[in-house]
C-alpha cells in the first residue's frame, strides 16, 4: 500500500447571487375585480364594509374607491339591516343584532352589478385576557393574550396606532401678515403637538388550539424598534380581537402567502385568492373578499418614553434642523416671515424689549405637515 | 474435484506514463479500424461494406462463404479481432497481408501471416523494461489446475481490467482449437469447458486489445486475468454501457454518463455532479438553479426513482439543493430510464436513474479525494484477504465561510449550512458461484436561514445482497434493505413556543432477481419485489420546559408494496429485437387508521365528514393493484441505423407533497390511501438512431407522448404541514407531456462532445369532476417545469494527454410562473392579485461554463495521481432568474427577479488518487 501524499488546498471562489428590479410584461386590459373588507360587529360597535375595486399594478394608489352601492345584511328571519355610505367606499354598520342567526350580505353596485355572501354565522369572540408590552434590547414588544374556545378557535388582530409627534423645533410664535409683526401663537396655531395615526399594516392570524387550554400566551402584535418615532413621548394601540370562522381562515392566509411569504426560495406558489362572495350575474366575475360577522373585542394600552427609557430618537431627515444663527430685525419680517417658509422661534431681547426672532425653517418647527393637529377623542395624557 | 486458484500477475503498461512511447505511437502507421452494426448480412455483403469503409480488399471464393452471415457489432476494432470473433466456431481462418489483402480460407488451417501488431498493443513495441515484463507474461507457460480424471477441464475465471480492477463486461474468452469459447458477465466472471494440455487462451475484450495466455491445463482452475483496456485510459473510469450502443439495444430513451463524462463537466464550488451532469441529456430539467430535483420528459421531481446500487434516495441533494448527495468518487457510472424502463424497475412514475456504485478494487489498498473550496472527499478502497474488498468514501464541509459570504449578497439569509456523507461497501466472496455484499449510504445535512431554526434532514440507506450463479445461463440476485429518510426543524425563536417537528419515512425492501438465458436469443429477468413502507407524515412536540406548543402528530401509515415482474430480450432476427415485460403491481394500505367517511358525492372537506372507520394494527385499509407494460422493439435498417418504438406504463404509490415549484427538503411524503389514488402513466415513444463516420458520430431522435392520472396539485391556500386529511387539499388533476428529442454525439477524436435539442411541453389540468377548486377553470395549465426550449452543448478538446478544456452550454425557455397582475388594499396594505395558474414566464435561461481538467504526469514511480480541475461557473455571469417575486416596499410593491450564480464564479479543485 502506498501513502498519500500532502494535500493542500487553493480555493476561490466568489459565490455572487443577486437580486435586480424586475418589472413584468402584463396586458394592458385592466382588470377590475370588486373587492369586499370587512368585519362586521353584532353588538352595536361602529364597523365598517370597504368596497373597491383593484387597480393596475403600476397605479399610483392601490385603492380605487366603489360609491353608491347599496349594501344590506340580511338575516335568515328575513330582517334586513341597511349600511350606511360615508364615502370613499366605506359602508357603516352600527347595529346589535342577535347573534344566533345567520346572515347573508348583498351588494348592489351603482353599475347594477350585484353580489351577494355566502351564509354568515356571527363568532362571539372571547375577550381579551391582558394586553401590554415588553422592552428588550431590540425595542418594545407589544403582545396580547386570550383564550379561544369551542366556537372561536382563530383569531385575527388588526390594531390603530397613534403616537404624538413632535417637531425637532419647537416654537410658540407666529408671523401674522396682516399685523405685519410676529405674536404669540394662540391654541389652535400651536404646530408643536401633534398626533399621528397608522393602521396595521399586516395579519396577524392565530389558533388557540395549538397551545394548552387553547390558551394563546402573549401573542406578539407588533414590534417598535428602539429609537423609533412612535414612542418619541406618547404612544398608544387599540387592539381589536376579531374570532374567525376556521373556514374564514384560508381567505386570510392566502392574503398572508401571497404578499409576506413570496420571494425566499422556498416560498409557495402564490394562490388565487377568492373568499365568500359570489356575483350573481352571468359574467361571473371574480370577487375578493371574506366578510365576517361577530364581536370585536378591543383593549387601548398607553406606553410612554419614560417607561421604555432610554429610547434614543432621532430622525436623521432633521438632523440639518437649527436655528439661525442671526435673528431676523422686525424690519425685515415681512421679507423674510412673509410666505411662512421660515418661522420665528426664539425672540432676540434688547433689555426687555424684543427687536427681533431667530428663524428655523418650518418642516423643522411644524408637526401638522405630517401628522394631525387634532387630538383624537380617545387620548387620554 | 478441488479447484486451485491462480493469479495470473498483473502487467503494467508503461505507455501510460512515457513521453517517448507517446511519440513513438505517433510514428507508427494508422491501422484501419472496423463498425457498424452487422446484423445478419451475408458475408459478402460485410466484405463490401469493410471495403467502402477501409482499405482493406478482400480475396474469397464466393461459394464457400455463402452459408456465411455475419451478426455482429464493432465499435472501431481492428479487422483481425472482428473476424477472429466471426469464425470462432467456424472452419474458416483468415490471413491480412501488410498491403490490407484480406485471405480467407476454408478447411485445413493455414500459416497466417499477421501484421506485426497483432494480438500485441501498439504501446508495447516500445522497449522498456515493462513490456519485456508484459512480453514475458504473455509468453510464459503457466500451470494451472490439479490433475485429475478426464480430457477436458472446467475454467473458472474473471477477466478484470489492469488500469482499474473492475470488472470488464461482455470480452470474450476463447480457445482456437477447440473453438470453445465464453463471454463474461456483469462481475467479468466467465466458465470455460477446455481440453487438457498446452493451450492458448486469447481475451478479447471489445473495442479494446486481444491479450493471450500460455497455459498448460491439467485440471479444473480458477483464474483471474487482467488485461488492459486501453492504452491511455485514465484510472478508475468505465462507460456503463458501453457494451451495446444506443443503435443496437432495443429499448430507447435511456441515458448514460460515465464518471469521465461527468469529471469533464465544469462543476460548480468543485464538485463533480452526477446530476447536473444528467443535466446536459436531451430531455432532463430543471426548475431552479440549485435545485438538484430533476424533470423527466415533463415529469415532476418525484416522479424519479433514485436508485443507488439497490437502495432509493428519497433526498438526492445535499445543501438545500446545491449539491447532489451521490459522492461522485464511490461511483462506476449512472444510467437514466426516460422510457424502455426494464420490468425489474418500477415505483415511480417517469424516469429511473440507476446509480452504479464503484467496486474496491482486489489487487492492492488505493484511494482517491479532491479538496475544493467547499468540500472535500477522501475514499480508500482495496483487498481485505484474498476473497474480500471493501470501499469507503465519505464527504465533508468545512466550514460555512462561503455561505457566509453569500448571505450578504443575496436574500438567501443562509447562516449556517453543513453537510457530511458516507458510502461503504463490503464484498466477499464464499466460493466461486457465491458473492455477498454489504454496502450503506449514509448522510446528514442541517443547514439554517436565522439564527433559532435549524432545519436538518438525513438520508440512511443499507442492504445486504447475496448473487449466486446456479450455472451459465442463471443468476441470481437476493437483497434485503432499508431505506430511510428524517426531516427536523427545531425553532427556538421564542422559548414559550418552541417546537421540534419532524417528519420520516422508512421502507424495507426484499428483492429477488433471476437473470437466465434462454438459447441464444432470449434473455429472461424476472423476480420479486417486496417493499413495506412506515411513514411517519409530521409531528410537532414542544421544545424545552416553558414551551406551550401542544404536541400533535399527523398519524402514521404503513403499507405493502409487492410487484412481481418478468421481462425478456428477445432478437427474433437480425433486423427485430423486442424488448418487453410485464409487472403486476399489488399495494395495501394497512392499519392502524381512522380514516373519515365522506358523504357520497360531496367533495372532501370537513363539512362532508358523515362518519369515520377504524382500522386495526395490520388491517388492509386500501388495496391498489394493477399490470405495468414494457414493450420496446427495434427494427435495424441499416448496420448503421434503426428504428424503435416503445411504450411504457407505470404506477407510483407515493407521491410528494409540495407546494413550492422546487423539490425542497420540507417536502413532505404521502402514500397512497383510500382518498389519494397511485398515480398512473403511460407513454409511447418512437426513435430514429444512427451512427455516422463509422461510430465518430452518434445520432438519435426521439419523439413522446405520456399521460398522467391522479397527480397532485393543491387547492389555493393549501396547508400542506402537519395535515392530517391532505385529501382535503388536493386537487384530482391529470397531465400530459410530448416532446422530441435531438441529440448528436461525437465520442471519439481530439474535438469531442455532444448536442441536445429538446421541444417538450408539460401540461394539467384538474379534473373537471373536481368540486373543490379548478385552477384556471379546468383549463390546461403549464406545469411547474414547462419549459418547451431546451437546447445543451457540451464541447471537449483534448489539447494533450494530459490538459483538456470543456466548455459547456445551456439554454432553456424560462419555467412558468404566477405573477401578480393587479393590487389591491386590504388587511391594511397593500395586496397582490394573481394571474391564472402559471401564465407567464420567468426570462429564458442561458450559461456557459469553462473548465480545464489538468492531470498530473502518469509517471508509475510516483505516490500519487494528481489531477487539477479549474474553471468558470456562468462564463458570461449571465443573471438568470431563479425567481420573481414582488414585496411592498414604502406601501409600494415592487418586483424583483432573483439569481442565484449572476456573475461568473470560479472555482478550482484538486484530486487525487492513489
Amino acid at each position: 500500500m502506498r501513502k498519500a501524499i500532502g494535500l493542500f488546498v487553493l480555493l476561490l471562489a466568489t459565490l455572487l447571487g443577486c437580486r435586480t428590479p424586475y418589472e413584468p410584461e402584463v396586458p394592458a386590459t385592466e382588470l377590475r375585480v370588486l373587492v369586499v373588507e370587512g368585519y362586521l360587529d353584532t353588538e352595536g360597535l361602529k364597523s365598517e364594509l370597504k368596497l373597491s375595486r383593484t387597480a393596475p399594478l403600476g397605479a399610483a394608489s392601490a385603492f380605487i374607491p366603489e360609491l353608491r352601492a347599496k349594501v344590506v345584511l340580511k338575516s335568515a328571519g328575513g330582517q334586513v339591516f341597511p349600511l350606511q355610505e360615508a364615502g370613499l367606499g366605506t359602508y357603516i354598520f352600527e347595529k346589535n343584532i342577535d347573534e344566533k342567526l345567520s346572515y347573508v350580505l348583498e351588494i348592489e353596485l351603482s353599475s347594477g352589478e350585484r353580489y351577494v355572501s355566502g351564509g354568515l354565522q356571527p363568532i362571539v369572540t372571547p375577550p381579551i385576557i391582558d394586553a401590554g408590552f415588553k422592552r428588550d434590547e431590540e425595542g418594545v414588544e407589544v403582545f396580547v393574550s386570550t383564550q379561544g374556545n369551542a366556537n372561536a378557535d382563530d383569531f385575527l388582530w388588526t390594531f390603530e396606532e397613534t403616537w404624538i409627534f413632535r417637531p425637532r423645533i419647537r416654537t410658540a410664535y407666529i408671523y401674522v401678515p396682516d399685523l405685519k409683526n410676529v405674536r404669540d401663537r394662540k391654541d389652535a396655531e400651536q404646530t408643536s403637538l401633534c398626533f399621528k395615526t397608522e393602521p396595521s399594516p399586516g395579519i396577524l392570524l392565530e389558533t388557540s388550539s395549538r397551545f394548552k387550554d387553547q390558551v394563546v400566551f402573549q401573542k406578539t402584535i407588533t414590534e417598535i424598534p428602539t429609537g423609533n418615532e412612535r414612542i418619541m413621548e406618547r404612544y398608544s394601540i387599540l387592539i381589536s380581537q376579531k374570532g374567525l370562522a376556521s373556514k374564514d381562515v384560508p381567505f386570510w392566509e392566502i392574503l398572508k402567502k401571497n404578499t409576506e411569504d413570496i420571494g425566499s426560495i422556498f416560498s409557495p406558489l402564490p394562490s388565487l385568492i377568492g373568499g365568500n362572495i359570489q356575483s350573481l350575474d352571468a359574467a361571473k366575475s371574480p370577487v375578493i373578499g371574506q366578510v365576517s360577522l361577530g364581536v370585536i373585542r378591543q383593549k387601548r394600552i398607553y406606553i410612554n418614553q419614560v417607561e421604555v427609557s432610554p429610547w434614543n430618537y432621532l430622525d436623521p431627515k432633521f438632523n440639518d434642523c437649527a436655528i439661525g444663527e442671526e435673528a431676523v430685525l422686525a424690519k425685515d419680517y415681512q421679507a423674510i416671515f412673509g410666505n411662512g417658509a421660515v418661522v420665528p422661534t426664539i425672540p432676540l431681547m434688547v433689555g426687555t424689549t424684543i427687536i427681533g426672532y431667530y428663524p428655523s425653517s418650518r418642516r423643522c418647527t411644524d408637526c401638522s405637515l405630517y401628522a394631525s393637529k387634532l387630538k383624537p377623542t380617545f387620548w387620554i395624557d | 474435484m478441488r479447484s486451485l486458484i491462480y493469479i495470473v500477475p498483473l502487467l503494467f503498461f508503461i505507455a501510460l506514463a512515457t513521453g517517448s512511447a507517446f511519440a513513438q505511437k505517433q510514428e507508427q502507421k494508422e491501422e484501419p479500424k472496423v463498425s457498424g452494426l452487422f446484423a445478419g448480412v451475408s458475408f459478402e455483403r460485410f466484405a463490401e461494406l469493410v471495403e467502402k469503409d477501409t482499405p482493406y480488399r478482400f480475396l474469397f471464393k464466393k461459394e464457400e462463404v455463402v452459408k456465411l452471415t455475419v451478426s455482429l457489432q464493432a465499435n472501431g476494432d481492428k479487422l483481425e479481432d472482428v473476424l477472429g470473433v466471426l469464425f470462432l466456431k467456424t472452419e474458416f481462418t483468415f490471413s491480412i497481408s501488410k498491403d490490407f489483402e484480406v485471405f480467407i480460407f476454408k478447411g485445413e488451417k493455414k500459416a497466417v501471416e499477421f501484421l506485426p501488431n497483432y494480438f500485441q498493443a501498439p504501446s508495447k513495441a516500445t522497449l522498456s523494461a515493462a513490456s519485456v515484463q508484459d512480453e514475458f507474461v504473455r509468453n510464459r507457460r503457466y500451470i494451472i489446475g490439479v490433475p485429475g480424471p478426464g480430457t477436458e477441464a472446467k475454467l473458472q475465471g474473471k477477466v478484470i481490467s489492469l488500469e482499474n480492477n473492475l470488472p470488464i463486461e461482455g470480452a470474450i474468452v476463447f480457445e482456437k482449437e477447440a473453438m470453445r469459447q465464453a463471454v463474461t458477465n456483469k462481475s467479468g466472471e466467465f466458465e470455460l469447458l477446455v481440453p487438457k494440455g498446452n493451450k492458448t487462451l486469447f481475451i478479447q475484450n471489445i473495442g479494446g486489445y486481444t491479450e493471450q495466455r500460455l497455459l498448460d491445463i491439467q485440471g479444473d482452475a480458477t483464474l483471474e486475468l487482467s488485461i488492459g483496456e486501453g492504452v491511455f485510459a485514465l484510472n478508475e473510469v468505465v462507460v456503463s454501457s458501453g457494451a451495446m450502443s444506443q443503435v443496437a439495444r432495443p429499448e430507447m430513451g435511456v441515458q448514460s454518463l460515465s464518471v469521465q463524462e461527468m469529471r469533464r463537466l465544469p462543476a460548480v464550488m468543485g464538485e463533480v455532479d452526477i446530476i447536473k451532469g444528467l443535466l446536459t441529456m436531451p430531455g432532463v430539467n430543471t426548475a431552479g438553479e440549485a435545485s438538484v430535483g430533476f424533470n423527466v420528459r415533463g415529469g415532476a421531481a418525484d416522479q424519479n426513482l433514485i436508485l443507488m446500487d439497490q437502495n432509493t434516495l428519497f433526498n438526492p441533494s445535499h445543501l438545500f439543493g446545491f449539491f447532489s448527495a451521490i459522492n461522485s468518487d464511490m461511483v462506476q457510472g449512472v444510467e437514466l430510464y426516460k422510457s424502455g424502463i426494464p420490468a425489474s424497475l418500477g415505483g415511480r412514475l417517469s424516469s429511473v436513474l440507476q446509480v452504479t456504485p464503484k467496486k474496491g478494487r482486489s489487487d492492492k489498498i488505493g484511494g482517491s479525494g479532491g479538496i475544493g473550496p467547499m468540500t472535500s472527499r477522501l475514499s480508500l478502497e482495496g483487498p481485505i484477504g484474498e476473497k474480500t474488498t471493501f470501499i469507503l468514501g465519505s464527504r465533508l464541509t468545512y466550514s460555512d465561510w462561503l455561505l457566509d459570504f453569500l448571505s450578504e449578497k443575496i436574500d438567501l439569509g443562509a447562516s449556517r449550512a453543513a453537510f457530511s456523507d458516507f458510502n461503504g461497501t463490503v464484498e466477499h466472496e464464499f466460493g466461486a458461484k457465491d458473492k455477498l455484499r454489504l454496502s450503506g449510504y449514509f448522510s446528514k445535512d442541517s443547514f439554517q436561514f436565522d439564527p433559532d431554526t435549524v432545519y436538518s434532514y438525513s438520508n440512511q440507506n443499507y442492504a445486504l445482497s447475496w448473487t449466486h450463479y446456479f450455472n451459465d445461463a442463471l443468476e441470481a440476485t437476493f437483497s434485503v434493505g432499508q431505506d430511510a429518510y428524517d426531516f427536523e426543524v427545531e425553532g427556538e425563536d421564542n422559548p414559550l413556543n418552541a417546537y421540534q417537528y419532524r417528519f420520516d419515512i422508512r421502507q424495507q425492501f426484499v428483492k429477488a432477481q433471476f437473470r437466465q438465458e434462454l438459447g441464444d436469443r432470449h434473455l429472461l429477468n424476472y423476480g420479486v419485489h417486496g417493499i413495506r413502507y412506515q411513514l411517519n407524515p409530521g409531528e410537532i412536540v414542544p421544545f424545552g420546559q416553558e414551551s406551550g406548543v401542544i404536541q400533535d402528530q399527523v398519524a402514521p401509515e404503513t403499507a405493502m408494496d409487492w410487484s412481481l415482474y418478468l421481462g425478456d430480450e428477445f432478437e427474433i432476427n437480425d433486423q427485430w429485437a423486442l424488448s418487453g415485460g410485464l409487472r403486476y403491481n399489488f399495494y395495501t394500505f394497512l392499519g392502524p387508521q381512522t380514516i373519515p367517511t365522506y358523504a357520497v358525492g360531496e367533495p372532501y372537506l370537513n363539512e362532508n365528514i358523515t362518519g369515520e372507520a377504524r382500522f386495526q394494527s395490520g388491517d388492509p385499509v386500501q388495496t391498489y393493484h394493477g399490470p405495468e407494460f414494457r414493450f420496446s422493439a427495434r427494427y435495424a435498417l441499416s448496420n448503421q441505423s434503426s428504428l424503435k418504438a416503445g411504450v411504457n406504463s407505470m404506477r407510483q404509490n407515493i407521491h410528494l407533497l409540495s407546494n413550492s415549484s422546487v423539490i425542497t427538503p420540507t417536502d413532505t411524503w404521502k402514500l397512497s390511501d383510500s382518498f389519494l389514488k397511485p398515480q398512473l402513466g403511460i407513454q409511447y415513444a418512437l426513435g430514429y438512431f444512427k451512427n455516422m463516420n463509422q461510430g465518430a458520430f452518434e445520432f438519435s431522435a426521439e419523439l413522446y407522448y405520456r399521460s398522467m392520472q391522479n397527480l397532485l396539485d393543491y387547492r389555493s391556500g393549501a396547508s400542506i404541514v402537519l395535515n392530517d386529511r391532505i385529501e382535503q387539499e388536493v386537487l384530482v388533476t391529470q397531465g400530459k407531456a410530448y416532446g422530441m428529442e435531438l441529440y448528436l454525439k461525437k465520442s471519439t477524436g481530439k474535438l469531442n462532445g455532444s448536442l441536445a435539442y429538446t421541444y417538450s411541453r408539460s401540461l394539467m389540468q384538474t379534473d373537471p369532476s373536481e368540486q373543490k377548486e379548478q385552477i384556471n377553470r379546468s383549463e390546461w395549465y403549464p406545469s411547474n417545469f414547462d419549459q418547451p426550449h431546451n437546447a445543451n452543448f457540451v464541447g471537449n478538446l483534448e489539447l494533450s494527454k494530459r490538459i483538456n478544456v470543456t466548455l459547456a452550454g445551456k439554454y432553456s425557455t424560462g419555467r412558468p410562473v404566477t405573477l401578480p397582475i393587479a393590487k389591491f388594499n386590504y388587511g391594511g396594505s397593500e395586496r397582490v392579485y394573481f394571474s391564472d395558474r402559471n401564465s407567464f414566464r420567468v426570462p429564458d435561461y442561458f450559461r456557459m461554463d469553462l473548465s480545464v481538467n489538468l492531470e498530473g504526469n502518469h509517471k508509475v514511480a510516483k505516490l500519487a495521481h494528481a489531477s487539477w480541475s479549474f474553471g468558470v461557473y456562468n462564463l458570461f455571469g449571465r443573471d438568470n432568474a431563479y425567481s420573481i417575486y414582488f414585496v411592498p416596499e414604502g406601501g409600494k410593491l415592487k418586483g424583483y427577479q432573483l439569481a442565484i450564480f449572476a456573475e461568473p464564479i470560479p472555482f478550482i479543485t484538486y484530486n487525487f488518487r492513489f
